[in-house]
């Protein structure tokens, strides 16, 4: 039987308050779930962004290795090893090590983190890295990541490369040679990157054969998994041998297991989803009961509980639509401002934005189906 | 309908009908015959609670038979399915006490709905069929009036126009007038009369209004669960005849 009045929408329509009602549950719910499914990707994303930068397809760590503040150095002759092999076309260490930021605004000491790399060769596909990387090579120059938290002072401001920025770093004069993009993330505020030659003056405690990570990167065509178990017997097992989407997932289950954060975006996300569902649900429940002495007459004229069913769901999926698409907007609104003040990698995703639109239409069919029930109530017999 | 002249409308003999079980059963019809021919307009009346409602949801399939034999427009409904029974509904025109039309939808989208029971009756066809039915019964300039805008008669009309456009083979009508004041009642029931008569279309009827029995071609009268003996059908006629003239040309 189909539906040739749009009945489902006009039942919707001509209770205005309560449409209005109805979606904008809807829409709270959708917010609510975009924020809190952003905010735990953009998270943990914010934790990977420098190993997702690391310029090698095999990055050698120490096999003790447990997330980027608790960072076990190993020797730099392990690494050296596989220069013989004909499948490598570079290698690259890098040190890594919290330093002390004196801002140089109000003298403040704030940790951040640091990291020593090699200035022959572009070791980061970080934007602007390459063209700034000579810059390094001048003594106790640094570059600085502009999308840090903004307390070690206004050091990436539009002219800051006009001025001399000289931070006390370590309690030693450090000059700002560039600006780069890293974002803060668990535990860390702020990045700086030097060469080699400078972090070992910043740690003068520090053995300059003792690395912490090392990027191997491969001839063009080689197979990674082979090369990788290959490398991984010939330098024992004081390292583990990972390719890059490895290395990020050992950061990201250590964070994962050490931080609530999956679980208090996963509540907040189920949160949201029933309170769209409760919203959806009372409404169409109350709209059924509401309606029984005409769904009752109608099953009495030979209208099948089908029909009427299907006038329920197709409220719900209207219902779902009209909460989506506004609610898509505003947490859209909401991302660009949060983006804006804490600098997190949070964008609607078409692919989240499809997951979503199902669970919302899933949230208010469920609701739909519930309320629907309240239908067989609507005893034909009882119209007389 | 069929034009099948011959074969009762509603034929049914020895109906029993109980409501509850053991010590609260209480049987409301017994042994009720009753006969509906082709075309015949029978008011059924009786005082409240002797059991005029419950035969008609028995007729109209929406209440399972207990005992007895009943055919209606040659559906068996002792033990009929779910899907007989629906399909028997949807060529019945209902009227009830109360109009219960969507306050949604406008006068012409309630007709209009019916047309979703009968979907080889194209988008168009079902609008204007519903529209001349409007016309019919004079609502002809408040098709796009919304049911909260319409007086109480015209609700009702609407309601007849509900019932009768998809040009059902029996009407069932329970007290329509009874929501109405005498004037706006009377021309309710005129109305449903003439379009009976004018496509020879079975009603039957329950009423206490005692203005509205000159329509009837026979008048059958219920007490405690009983049909009275029914006055022979001529008998009907010759006391309201009058009510027929008018109609008798577009018998067919
Ligand atoms: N669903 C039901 N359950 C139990 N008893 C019922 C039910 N419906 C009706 N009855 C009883 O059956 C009897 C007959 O009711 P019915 O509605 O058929 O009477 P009626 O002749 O239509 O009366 P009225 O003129 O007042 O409408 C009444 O005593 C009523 O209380
Ligand atoms: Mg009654």
């Amino acid at each position: 039987m189909g539906q040739r009045i749009a009945l489902s929408w006009l039942q919707l329509k001509h209770e205005k308050m309560k449409l209005f009602a109805a979606v904008m549950g809807v829409m709270v719910s959708v917010v609510l779930m975009w924020m809190q499914l952003g905010l735990m990707k953009a998270l943990f994303a914010s934790a990977v962004v420098f190993h997702g930068s690391l310029d090698g397809e095999l990055i050698v760590i120490h096999s003790q290795y447990e997330h980027l503040l608790h960072c076990k150095q190993f020797s730099s002759r392990l690494l050296y090893r596989l220069r013989g092999s004909s499948d490598v076309m570079d290698l690259f260490s890098i040190y890594l090590a919290p330093v002390e930021w004196k801002n140089p605004w109000n003298g403040e000491m704030r940790s951040m983190q640091c990291y020593g790399v090699e200035t022959q060769t572009p070791s980061l596909t970080l934007p602007g890295f390459e063209e700034q990387m000579h810059h390094l090579r001048r003594t106790d120059a640094f570059l600085y990541d502009r999308l840090g938290r903004p307390r070690f002072g206004e050091v990436a401001g539009a002219n800051a490369l006009e001025q001399i920025i000289e931070p006390e770093i370590n309690r030693r004069r450090m000059t700002l040679a560039g600006i780069i993009d890293l974002g803060a993330s668990f535990g860390i505020d702020g990045n700086i990157v030097v060469s080699h030659a400078n972090f070992l003056r910043l740690f003068s405690e520090r053995n300059s054969g003792e690395i912490d990570i090392g990027v191997v990167k491969l001839r063009p065509g080689v197979s990674v998994p082979q090369v990788q178990q290959q490398f991984q017997a010939l330098l024992g097992k004081e390292v583990s041998v990972l390719t890059r989407e490895q290395f990020k997932d050992v950061e990201l289950a250590y964070w994962q297991s050490a931080t609530p954060i999956g679980i208090i975006f996963s509540a907040g996300t189920v949160v949201g989803f029933f309170i769209g569902f409760i919203v959806v649900y009372q409404i169409l429940y109350t709209d059924v009961t509401n309606h029984l002495p005409h769904y009752a007459t109608m099953k009495a004229m030979g209208f099948s509980g089908r029909y009427l069913n299907r006038l329920v769901f197709e409220q719900s999926v209207l219902l779902a639509t009209l909460g989506f698409i506004p609610g898509t907007l505003v947490a859209a609104a909401l991302y660009a401002g949060l983006r804006r003040v804490t600098q997190l990698p949070l964008s609607i995703e078409p692919g989240r934005g499809l997951a979503l639109a199902v669970i919302t239409v899933a949230m208010c069919v469920f609701s739909g189906m519930l309320a629907v029930r309240k239908l067989k109530s609507a005893d034909p017999a009882d119209v007389f | 309908m069929q034009d099948d002249d011959s074969q009762p409308v509603i034929s049914g003999t020895g109906v029993n009908f109980a409501f509850g079980q053991g010590e609260l059963r209480r049987q409301i019809l017994f042994d009720v015959k009753i006969d509906v021919q082709p075309g015949e307009i029978v008011l059924l009346t009786g005082p409240s609670g002797s059991g005029k409602t419950t035969l008609l949801t028995l007729i109209a399939g929406l209440r399972s038979m207990q005992e007895g034999t009943l055919n209606v427009l040659g559906y068996s409904l002792h033990r009929a399915s779910d899907s007989d029974l629906l399909d028997l509904r949807r060529k019945i025109g209902f009227i009830f006490q109360a109009h219960n039309l969507l306050p949604c939808l406008t006068a012409l989208q309630n007709v209009q709905i019916m047309f979703d029971l009968q979907p080889d009756v194209s988008q168009k066809e079902g609008r204007d069929r519903a529209k001349e039915m409007l016309t019919q019964v004079g609502l002809g300039q408040r098709l796009d009036y919304h049911v909260s805008r319409l007086s109480g008669g015209q609700k009702q009309r609407v309601a007849i126009a509900r019932a009768l456009v998809g040009c059902p083979q029996l009407v069932l009508a329970d007290e329509p007038t009874a929501a109405l004041d005498g004037a706006s009642g009377r021309e309710v029931v005129n109305l449903l009369q003439g379009l009976a008569r004018r496509e020879n279309r079975p009603i039957l009827m329950v009423t206490h209004d005692a203005r509205v029995l000159d329509i009837a071609d026979r008048i059958i009268e219920m007490q405690d669960g009983r049909l009275s003996m029914e006055p022979s059908a001529r008998t009907g006629e010759a006391l309201f005849g009058a009510g027929r003239p008018f109609a008798e040309g577009s018998l067919r």
